[in-house]
């Protein structure tokens, strides 16, 4: 090869891969990007796009290989700003070899669908995540801490593997009476399908409180499953855990045939998901709000007896949002609240950040922490607190347990945690 | 009384179709080739399919050219050459040469549709071993494959299993001069490509390039369904170079996604080479006196409203010798000067006959 007017032959130089071992979980992990230049140059040496023929043969994940590279997912990826992630990223890895039905990126996406918004591609994580799942599940590819939610819902209806028998355990101190179904089966208006973290989680419990005292104050009819509660599991499915909420799907709503009820009311936006997408492909159709959208039409007969002088800030849940598109239900009942002021954060709506907890991401905390530099809740954390709130209210039953958390572990132990519910109930005079 | 007459230099796809124009709307043209047969580059390089749906270009381009030899107002010199021109605008003498000698013709006005011709990558500043390694080859090579339907490594005779394109070779590169996008080579390539996928299935393909050019329908139609349908693997990153390594080739380039560095194995590598002014463009602008823009392309007076006018009145040029155009850019320009060509010579036929002149661009 000419070089200078010289004939130089030239050769070729590899050199190793760059790894660091984790003292977390022992396990070898790439340096990405940035962080390898200060160790030995990772130089990819192979590829093979046989990763993409093996996607391609599962039903919902052929898009990823239609990802052209704009890279506009990466900047929306909530895992992305605490770790290298990103739809462009795992097309990349795919491209260069990777078997994603081995590989931890297939668990550290949230289905939070922020790069489904802005992909002119239409790359879809939300059919290729369920699907790579499903797949690295039947290769026994699944991180221990989500084999034992599958296994606690398949065994006891929910996913914290409580007491099936204890799910309305929450009502006796409500302080009103909430009437079960089994109990007192005449038709109702409203079937209050409370879920897992409403039925079982402490701070969930109180929210669930919160919540019938204003049904009752509002003289809404309303009742509960009890004990024949079980969980709806759509977090479960986008987990890849296709066959346990097909299974679910049948258990509910058997269930749900044995009553008459004009609509189904629930507090949990993943629940509220799978309601109003999945039951109607697999024939039951019902008239599903989130509780926010019940609640925001009854605000002109809510009494107050007193006011909320706080700066509140919301966190949109992602399947409430940009999943199905209610943003203003939420924010309606935060301004009808006296003294409250709504400061928003820079993301919200639309562009809302990821608690983190969807898609089984609520109960990948570990497994994640190997891949990430802080929690996408105390990222977001950080957030409200930055927008000067006192309170970050939230709407999804999974938040306030995973905000709480990462107030404390961030040092925001100022900022309070409350779900809607907690603050109408208050601001009505309930009081526990 | 000055010739009605156009001359066209050049009989390429450009060059075609404004003869062809020029015969139908009634006016003789003569159409000057130097190569014994007429349809440009597609012909002569032997181009498989053209871009964007792959239609084979042979049959595609013997058509134009029939629609031009068959018209009774057409006359087609091949092997023929301009050597001269003089007199002035609206009344050239033109030169021309073939082995029957020299003779003079008289035309009112002349359309230069002289074309480009392929970047020469042994012209490169990047080490990519043209003319080393015989598995390193140029797109128009590949169409040369894909017309025989016979895909192999020259260095072996063996099926590729593995064959990459390299973009931007001799274009946007101010070392080598020259510094505009060629235009075609992402949409070509794109387009090779998926007929590679679709010769060998076996084969994967990978396209290495800066940011894809794929303007307009070629979007839709080439680059997604080389994507999505065709499994074309794109990576964003440019190879800077090829080092051989026992029988296979090394691609040295960054992953711009990961932001690391990739040597990876290829049996076969196709360089994706831009356009240049043919011999003929750079020779015929200087022997017509118009000018030329610091690339040698033929420049057009006043672009972007008029295209085709060049410094010199009754000299208009279309096609690749206005710099890089896809062949609907070419055909386009070719009618465009035609037409422009034709106006010329009824505006100075009025302005002789005293009548109100047309407006001329």
């Amino acid at each position: 090869m000419p070089i200078s007017g010289k004939k130089v032959d030239p050769t070729v130089v590899e050199k190793d891969v760059a790894t660091v071992r984790s003292t977390i979980s022992g396990r070898e992990v790439e340096l990405p990007a940035m962080w390898n230049r200060m160790f030995e140059p990772r130089v990819l040496t192979e590829t093979s796009a046989e990763g993409f023929e093996k996607l391609n043969a599962l039903p919902g994940a052929e898009s990823l290989e239609w990802c052209y590279g704009c890279g506009k997912c990466v900047p929306v990826c909530p895992v992305d700003l605490v770790g290298e992630y990103g739809p462009r990223k795992l097309h990349r890895k795919v491209q260069t070899g990777t078997d994603l039905l081995a590989d931890p990126g297939t668990w550290l996406c949230t289905t939070c669908a922020n790069c489904l918004r802005v992909c002119p591609k239409e790359v879809d994580m939300i059919q290729i995540m369920p699907a790579v799942r499903e797949a690295a599940i039947q290769e026994g590819n699944v991180p221990a801490e989500l084999q034992t939610v599958f296994e606690s819902t398949f065994r006891y209806g929910n996913a914290l593997g409580a007491n099936p028998r204890r799910r309305a355990a929450w009502t006796r101190d409500s302080g009103i009476h909430v009437r079960v179904l089994a109990d007192d089966p005449h038709p109702v208006d409203v079937l209050f399908y409370v879920e897992d973290y409403w039925s079982y989680h402490p701070r969930g419990q109180q929210a669930a409180k919160a919540f019938v005292r204003i049904m009752h104050s509002l003289g809404v009819d309303f009742a509960i499953l009890g004990a024949e509660e079980k969980t709806i599991g759509d977090s479960q499915r986008l987990a890849g855990e296709r066959g346990l909420f097909d299974s679910l799907v049948e258990q509910v709503s058997a269930t749900l045939e044995r009553y008459e009820f004009n609509r189904i009311v629930t507090p949990d936006p993943h629940a509220y998901n799978a309601l109003i997408k999945e039951y109607p492909k697999r024939g039951h159709t019902y008239d599903v709000l989130h509780y926010t959208q019940l609640l925001a039409p009854l605000i002109p007969k809510m009494h107050w007896s007193g006011t909320i002088e706080a700066k509140v800030t919301f966190h949109d849940p992602c399947y409430l949002g940009r999943h199905n598109g209610e943003y203003d239900a939420p924010r309606k009942l935060l301004q009808a609240i006296p003294g409250l002021e709504l400061v928003e954060m820079g993301r919200c709506k639309e562009t809302a950040y990821c608690c983190g907890g969807g898609g089984g991401g609520m109960w990948l905390d570990s497994f994640t922490r190997d891949y990430t530099s802080e929690r996408l809740s105390e990222r977001r954390v950080r957030e409200a607190v930055e927008y000067g709130a006192d309170i970050l209210a939230v709407c999804c039953p999974y938040e306030v347990s995973r905000f709480e958390d990462a107030a404390k572990s961030t040092g925001n132990e100022d900022l309070l945690v409350r779900d809607i519910a907690e603050l109408i109930d208050a601001a009505m005079g309930h009081g526990e | 009384m000055p010739s009605d007459t156009v001359a066209v230099i050049g009989g390429g796809p450009a060059g075609l179709r404004a003869a062809q124009t020029i015969a139908e709307l009634g006016h003789r043209v003569v159409l000057i080739e130097q190569h014994h047969e007429l349809g440009g580059r597609p012909i002569q390089e032997n181009y498989a399919g053209i871009t964007p749906h792959g239609e084979p270009a042979e049959p595609l381009l013997r058509r134009m050219a029939e629609l031009v030899t068959t018209n009774p107002l057409a006359e087609v010199r091949l092997s023929t050459e301009v050597i001269g021109v003089r007199g002035e605008p609206g009344d050239f003498t033109l030169t021309l040469e073939s082995v029957a000698g020299t003779e003079t013709l008289d035309v009112g006005a002349a359309v230069l549709a002289t074309g480009f011709q392929h970047f020469d990558p042994g012209r490169e500043t990047q080490m990519y071993g043209y003319y080393e390694f015989p598995d390193v080859i140029a797109l128009q090579d590949l169409e040369g494959m894909l017309k025989e339907h016979k895909v192999v490594r020259p260095s072996n005779g063996e099926t590729p299993k593995k064959l990459c394109f390299v973009q931007c070779v001799g274009s946007r590169d101010r070392h080598i001069g020259n510094e505009y996008c060629s235009k075609v080579c992402c949409g070509v390539a794109s387009k090779e490509a998926i007929e590679v996928r679709q010769l060998l299935p076996d084969c994967q393909v990978y396209i290495f390039y800066i940011d894809m050019r794929m303007y307009g329908y070629w979007e839709s139609q080439i680059y997604w369904p080389a994507q999505e349908k065709h499994h074309v693997q794109y990576v964003k990153g440019i190879i800077t170079e090829v080092l051989p390594k026992g029988d296979k080739l090394i691609v040295r380039g960054e992953d711009t996604t990961m932001g690391r560095p990739m040597e990876l194995a290829m049996d076969m590598v196709v360089l994706s080479v831009g356009m240049e002014p043919s011999a003929g463009t750079r020779k015929m602008s200087r022997l017509f006196g118009v000018a030329q823009n610091k690339y040698g392309f033929v420049r057009a007076a006043s672009s972007p409203l008029d295209p085709v006018s060049t410094s010199r009145d009754g000299i208009y040029a279309c096609g690749a010798a206005l710099g890089p155009a896809d062949l609907e850019d070419a055909v386009s320009s070719g009618s465009n000067a035609a037409t422009k060509a034709i106006s010329f010579i009824r505006t100075r036929n009025a302005v002789a006959e005293g009548r109100d002149a047309v407006v001329t661009g």
